[in-house]
């Protein structure tokens, strides 16, 4: 394992890290082997998704592509279009189901990712269980995490520690993990987002996960502080926006604006839908006990 | 043995180190004495005038001397600034072994082959004692350093030690020193002033050297029998105390070393050995492969030792006395002694905080070389060189003031180990060419092959590795195995990063390179002495110490001396103009330099040039160093502003172009070179102006003329003409005529000048008819013909483009400090030269990895994938890495699923909230509206939710942070818990975090008190209201708060009621019957002082204006009650009052008695007097007349009137 450089390692890490732009920016990386090439594609075209520029992938990658490529334009496809999610849905199960490719790392990747969007948790672990690649595993801490199972979630982090403990997704997944459960463990939380930002540029998400760790610690001003920071880098970014919408209500502050804009660039974000179904649920509780 | 210096000479048989200066003097056996400055390893001098071997030889402690004694019988004292021997003392009679002055009294001891030891007094140049006993050969003599004895050793075998206690009395009486010289002469042998007092004898053969302990009674002594001896010494007698063994030939000399427990000794078997005094075991042996020793010096300050042996001497040290430290923000670690040391660089306090391991043998060089420090995890890895390379992890404790007791460290062996992440560390395994990463408990978390050979690594900022081989450093990545940048260097030694980490300082020995942090060279400087430690300030300058300077370098290359130094300093930080540093005892100082020169060229470098001028304003900064430094980095602008010399003023300005400042220097110097240069100048940018009057003042007429002509300017050429004229310049003139076009002028000069043929020519060229017939006249025969067919003009000066004044000036630099804007264009362009440079030696590097990439790319991948599926070993995985056209993934897919048993899903955190708690706030949050609402009927009877929603909407709202995972993965919502604790245990779920708090209804009822003060009661109100809305989900911790709470309650209630009525009374415009009655009630509501006053104020003002005027006195009265701040307020209120007095009647009846105690009713506003049935709302409290029971309470507007309720429940404490 000594000395072998690792041509793909600063586009994973910015990809993971959140910095999708640099990760596109610097994606051109020559004397790439065809594997790591069609990697490349695959980390390159989940950016731009994760930059919301489905369209860009679906038109871009043709049905010539490798099967990864196939699954990340299957993602595009699910992401972009909130109607037709069952068709997706099915064609996803149908590939899933074809020996041929089904056991494909970056489809189950995805299968996962599209089954936690569906809320179902037990399909997507079917997917992901088995684990092989750092991101299926970073994937199982999560959707354990969405299950409030961190006792299993703790279990994949296990694994990806005997992996690689210094990998940035173990890192991250033990920083998600140590938000999860909380307790003293916040502490540490921080202080990897911490070490993140030594390392790395600030960015959103590094800003945004030490703000997190901030608003667990009780200390609402320096998340308030990052969190600004933060949506100074981008004044569109859901979380910072969502983050700061419950940062301001702790300080007492307006959260209007903060809402409206997130309502404006994510109207399908979960605290929308929290919001939105809360005065619902306000409405019928009021029925109930009048 | 640190060598500091070697020379290359015949035999080397004295040496004697310089107290002061970093000098040694050897004396050789080819009768020179050389002068050595051991820093900078230069020959000083050499003194010549001994005949034969030159054996003994010794600095004076103060003045400039020293004594030598040699084979030819002579003792010869020098004085070295003069470089010659002053005098020489003559008695012995036989080869001089040792010479030695004494510390205090103008002596000398020397010792001599003629059996001999003698004190001379070298201030009357005379023998004072002779010493006599010795059997044989004296070898050597010494004084002891503060007692009055003297130690010598002897081919006959012994040490003896003599007293010379009488000497000094005797030399008390100077006066008959003469007489004693005589009478001592007369018992030359037997003498009586200096006695034997103990004879040593132990030795088996000739003893050639004997030394004393500095502070203890104690001697060594080295003979031909090969053994080292140990004396002891009491007032009475002296006695042997030990032998040390291991010599294999003839011990030459030994000495006790001055700070530590140590002996030192050197023998003709080619070696320097070092003895544990205490233990009395050999610790060290160094070597030497053709050369017997022959001498030992000390010096006698500093940790130095320097050995003669056959063919030179080597000066030396011991042990490295660099403390190793790290620094943190504000805090040094650092190690001394046996303890683990923190300063604090803000208080300057230093604090002992672990003792750290002493080595089990206590061998030399053994102390910590370097420390690596992790702020977040406080722990400390030293290195040292115990065991071939040894590192010791300690953990510091929190509370780490004060002693704590010795820890076990971690510990392991490696060359170098440093922190390369906060709780990773990585340690070199220097046979293997590896790192290991280890975590803080020690254990092995991964392995990295390094990519050059390297013998020491160092921290290149988080996951980086900067490794060192002999020739090359190397910036490794970690994670990527990725170098990141290489860089060719001579040995580097120590490794300073700044403070942003973007550059980083190389010291090797004799340089320093300045790279940034990919390596990329930026600056070189070299020194001719030793680079010792270095520091970046704030403003990224690297200041660095040599052995004797304290020095800076610029980002651009430039450098220079700060100070000079007496002892050698160890830099920890610089902060502005104090430099933090260690010295060589490990204690922390704080030095202060000025710093101006290197801010001063850092501005301008930085092209910051408004502090360059506040500078120059406010310093005295100045010298040629600085104007030269000015001038040659293209700034004569700014130079021009140091300089009072006219001469290098006026050379300045024409270099900056700055004409009006040459102006004025040239007046004051005015002579006609420098005039002449200011023309040239002006000339070339244009102002005619300064032209004309630099060529007035050279008195340059022909210049002047032409200027004259090209400006168009005609009467002052005309003047020109006019001056010629008295100056009787024909040609001038006639130039001057020829300019202006005047043809009568010219041929009225060619006429004065006698050129009468000319003088017609022109005429009748230019048709002056009768002028040239008159001259034809004149003429007479000799008429000049004129060509024929050629038809003439006047020559006329050509209208100048642009008439009088300067021409469009030359743009040139006024001086940075007005004309700015060219300086920005400038520097933008060097700007941008630079940055291609930069480019091009990236683009170079792209081209090497590129080159190493083609080789080997196949290889890598191969090793990579291995590399993975080893790391997966135990995970049944190898099926995945297949390619998709294998036949087997249906099996393992069915495995996949049927290995699955997906676990049901766990608690959501909010669940668990609405299972621990009954308090409604924590319900809200955690979304379950219903429960939470059913709570707050049953505790408050609140009915009306309306007013609350907002409240639990944010709640609910509050009590997620939302942290985006997996790339396009849904966000994950976390539960925010209040109440978050360091020590709190993870997966123990608190309550929720609630955005409501005590302290925010505090500042909203200030605000209330505030709007109410100023009048403003709709505001008022709705901040009242506010407060009662949102008490119901109020969470507070103690019962004292939940009293708090409560109060707090009914203070709102007491305002919300208040306020309803006044805006009540505001409304009703026509009944004041009523109008009186409400704002009576107002005064009754429980308000605070200030609002009472105005309630009255305002209760007086409406009853009065309706003649009600009994009341309107009552409520005077309690408004003079009290006693109100206001002076109009209490006026008026008297004013009342008198009126009242006059009349005690009231105009109208009022449904209002003050003296009966009363509340008023929250809907109704008629006061309900005590006795009387009312109900009261369940939640705030107000009452209310009985017909109200059942409605909804309008004061607070949540809870229904006279409903059954349990009470406010706010804090967990209350269920407890």
């Amino acid at each position: 394992m000594a000395g072998n450089p690792d041509h793909l390692f600063s586009l994973r890490n910015n990809f993971y890290l959140g910095s999708y732009q640099v990760a596109i920016n610097n994606s051109d990386i020559p004397h790439l082997s065809a594997d790591d090439a069609v990697e490349r594609d695959c980390l390159v075209y989940r950016s731009y998704i994760a930059l919301g520029s489905y369209q860009l992938v679906i038109s871009e990658i043709d049905s010539s592509a490798a099967t990864p490529l196939q699954a990340v334009k299957l993602l595009a496809l699910y992401l972009s279009n909130p109607q037709d999610k069952e068709s997706t849905v099915s064609s996803l199960k149908e590939w899933l189901a074809d020996p041929a490719i089904g056991n494909n790392a970056i489809l189950r990747l995805i299968a996962g990712t599209v089954f936690m969007h569906e809320e179902d948790y037990n399909e997507a672990l079917k997917q992901t269980n088995a684990g092989g690649t750092m991101e299926l595993h970073a994937l199982n801490v999560q959707i354990f995490i969405k299950m409030h199972r961190s006792d299993y979630a703790e279990r994949q982090l296990r694994v990806m520690q005997q992996i690689d403990e210094d990998h940035t997704l173990t890192q991250l997944a033990n920083a998600w993990l140590n938000l999860a459960v909380g307790g003293s463990k916040i502490q540490e939380a921080y202080l990897i987002f911490q070490d993140f930002s030594e390392k790395y540029p600030m960015n959103g998400l590094i800003l945004n996960g030490k703000a997190v760790c901030c608003m667990h610690m009780g200390n609402f001003d320096e998340a308030e502080t990052l969190l600004l920071d933060a949506l100074n880098k981008d004044a569109k970014d859901p979380e910072t926006l969502a983050n700061l919408v419950v940062c301001s209500l702790h300080l007492g502050k307006s959260s209007s604006r903060y809402l409206s804009q997130l309502k404006l660039t994510q109207p399908e974000h979960i605290l929308v839908k929290r919001a939105s179904s809360a005065e619902g649920s306000f409405e019928r509780a009021v029925q109930s006990v009048a | 043995m640190l060598t500091k210096f070697e020379t290359k000479s015949n035999r080397v048989k004295g040496l004697s180190f310089h107290t002061k200066r970093p000098w040694i003097l050897a004396s050789l056996h080819s009768g020179v004495i050389q002068l050595w400055d051991y820093r900078m390893g230069t020959l000083i001098d050499r003194f010549d005038e001994h005949d034969g071997p030159v054996r003994g030889v010794h600095f004076h402690m103060s003045q400039p001397l020293f004594v030598s004694g040699g084979d030819d019988y002579k003792i010869k004292v020098w004085n070295y600034k003069l470089h010659r021997c002053l005098f020489t003392l003559l008695g012995h009679l036989d080869y001089i072994r040792t010479v030695q002055f004494h510390h205090e009294h103008p002596w000398i001891v020397s010792a001599s082959d003629d059996q001999t030891i003698r004190v001379w007094n070298w201030q009357s140049r005379t023998c004072i004692s002779v010493l006599t006993g010795h059997n044989h050969y004296v070898m050597c003599a010494s004084f002891h350093p503060k007692e009055d004895l003297v130690v010598s050793a002897s081919l006959d075998q012994t040490v003896r030690v003599w007293d010379i206690g009488s000497l000094k009395k005797k030399v008390a009486s100077p006066a008959d020193d003469i007489l004693r010289l005589s009478q001592m002469n007369t018992d030359l042998f037997g003498g009586v002033d200096a006695v034997v007092k103990y004879v040593l004898e132990g030795h088996d053969r000739g003893v050639n050297w004997a030394a004393f302990h500095p502070t203890l009674p104690l001697i060594v002594s080295g003979a031909d029998d090969r053994q080292v001896k140990l004396w002891r010494m009491n007032d009475t007698k002296a006695w042997e105390v030990d032998t040390l063994r291991g010599h294999m030939n003839n011990v030459s000399c030994v000495m006790f070393h001055a700070k530590q427990d140590i002996i030192v000794s050197n023998s003709e078997d080619k070696s320097i050995r070092v003895w544990d005094a205490t233990k009395r075991t050999g610790l060290q042996t160094f070597r030497r492969e053709h050369d017997r020793f022959w001498i030992l010096a000390a010096h006698p300050e500093i940790n130095l030792l320097a050995a003669g042996h056959d063919s030179g001497m080597i000066v030396f040290k011991l042990e490295r006395e660099r403390p190793a430290f790290a620094v943190s923000g504000d805090s040094l670690f650092y190690a001394k002694d046996r303890f683990l040391r923190y300063y604090d660089f803000s208080t300057q306090r230093e604090t002992q905080i672990v003792p750290i391991r002493r080595p089990g043998s206590t061998g030399l060089n053994q102390s910590p070389r370097t420390l690596s420090y992790s702020p977040s995890e406080n722990a400390v890895l030293i290195c040292s060189d115990v065991d071939g390379g040894t590192y010791e992890l300690y953990m510091i404790p929190k509370d780490s003031i004060g002693r704590s007791d010795l820890q076990e460290a971690r510990r392991g062996p490696g060359n170098s180990a440093i922190f390369v992440a906060r709780n990773r560390f990585a340690v070199l395994d220097k046979s293997n060419n590896q790192v290991l990463i280890k975590n803080l408990k020690n254990e092995v978390v991964k392995k990295s092959g390094l990519p050059v050979p390297t013998d020491a690594i160092f921290y290149a900022g988080t996951g980086n590795l900067l490794c060192r081989s002999d020739d090359r450093v190397v910036v490794f990545d970690l994670q990527q195995r990725l170098v990141i940048g290489d860089l060719q260097t001579p040995f580097v030694k120590y490794v300073v990063w700044s403070n942003d980490m973007e550059s980083v300082a190389l010291l090797s020995k004799h340089s320093i390179i300045i790279t940034n942090k990919k390596l990329v060279h930026q600056c070189t400087f070299h020194e001719t002495i030793r680079v010792k430690s270095g520091a970046w300030d704030e403003n990224g300058v690297f200041i660095y110490t040599t052995l004797n300077h304290i020095k800076y370098c610029l980002p651009n290359g430039d450098s220079g001396i700060i100070r000079t130094l007496d002892d050698p300093i160890y830099i920890t930080k610089v902060s502005g103009n104090t430099i933090f540093c260690l010295d060589r005892d490990g204690k922390n100082k704080t030095l202060v330099i000025d710093a101006t020169e290197y801010i001063f060229k850092l501005s301008l470098l930085r092209k910051r040039y408004d502090h360059v001028m506040s500078m120059i304003r406010n310093s005295q900064l100045c010298g040629d160093a600085v104007i030269a430094y000015l001038q040659q980095k293209g700034f004569p602008e700014v130079a021009l502003h140091f300089v009072k010399d006219e001469k290098t003023r006026f050379n300045l300005a024409l270099e900056s172009g700055n004409i009006q400042i040459a102006v004025a220097s040239a007046k004051e110097i005015d002579d006609k070179d420098h005039w002449y240069r200011l023309g040239v100048e002006a000339l070339r940018q244009g102002n005619a102006g300064i032209v004309e009057y630099a060529y007035q003042k050279t008195k340059n007429f022909e210049r002047l003329s032409f200027l004259y002509l090209i400006n168009g300017n005609l009467d002052k050429l005309s003047k020109m003409l006019k001056i010629a004229e008295v100056k009787n310049d024909v040609m001038g003139q006639f130039h001057n005529a020829l300019y202006l076009g005047d043809v009568q002028e010219r041929v009225k000069i060619l006429e004065n000048a006698g050129h009468l043929p000319l003088a017609y020519a022109t005429a009748s060229v230019h048709g002056l008819q009768d002028v040239a017939e008159r001259l034809a006249a004149e003429l007479g025969d000799d008429v000049p013909l004129l060509p024929e067919g050629k038809k003439p003009s006047l020559l006329m000066p050509p209208a100048p483009v642009m008439c009088g004044g300067d021409w469009p000036l030359l743009r040139v630099m006024k001086g940075i400090f007005d004309g700015g804007f060219d300086n920005i264009g400038r520097g933008a362009a060097d700007e941008e030269e630079e940055g291609a440079d930069g480019d091009w030696g990236e683009d170079l590097d792209m081209v090497d990895v590129d080159g190493l990439q083609n080789g080997d790319v196949t290889a890598i991948l191969e090793d990579g994938e291995v590399g993975e599926e080893n790391e997966e070993g135990g995970w049944d995985l190898e099926d995945l890495e297949l390619p998709p056209e294998v036949e087997t993934p249906r099996v393992s897919s069915n495995a996949r699923s049927s290995v699955l048993v997906a676990p049901t899903p766990g608690m959501p955190v909010s669940q668990i909230w609405t299972q621990r708690s009954s308090l409604a706030a924590d319900h809200a949050a955690a979304g379950n509206f219903d429960t939470a609402m059913r709570l707050l009927s049953r505790q408050l009877g609140i009915r009306n939710f309306g007013p609350l929603k907002s409240m639990f909407l944010d709640l609910y709202s509050g009590s997620h942070s939302y942290l985006r995972a997996f790339a396009s993965a849904p966000v994950v919502a976390l539960a925010v818990e209040r109440g978050w604790s360091e020590s709190a245990s993870p997966n123990v779920r608190g309550p929720p975090a609630l955005v409501f708090n005590f302290a925010q209804l505090d500042e909203k009822l200030k605000a209330g008190y505030k709007a109410t003060t100023a009048g403003k009661f709709t505001e008022a109100l709705r901040l009242f209201l506010g407060i009662l809305h949102t008490i119901p989900l109020i969470v507070v911790e103690s019962r004292r708060e939940v009293d708090e709470v409560k109060e707090l309650i009914i203070i709102a209630k007491e305002y919300v009621l208040g306020l309803q009525i006044e805006l009540k009374r505001r409304e009703l415009k026509d009944n004041p019957v009523r109008q009186q009655e409400l704002a009576a009630y107002f005064t009754h509501c429980n308000l605070q002082l200030p609002h009472l006053r105005l309630a009255l104020l305002n209760a007086m003002t409406v009853c009065y204006k309706a003649r009600n005027l009994a009341t309107a006195a009552n409520f005077a009265r309690r408004l003079l009650e009290t006693n109100p701040t206001n002076e109009s307020h209490s006026k008026t209120a008297r004013q009342v009052l008198q009126a009242a007095e006059r009349n005690m009647t009231d105009a109208s009846q009022l449904n209002y008695d003050f003296r009966n105690p009363f509340v008023t009713c929250g809907a109704t506003y008629v006061p309900i007097y005590r006795g009387q049935k009312d109900v009261s709302c369940p939640y705030c409290t107000t009452r209310f007349v009985p017909t109200q029971e059942g409605q909804l309470c309008t004061v607070c507007d949540l809870a229904v009137i006279g409903a059954d309720a349990s009470g406010l429940l706010c804090s967990p404490s209350q269920t407890r």
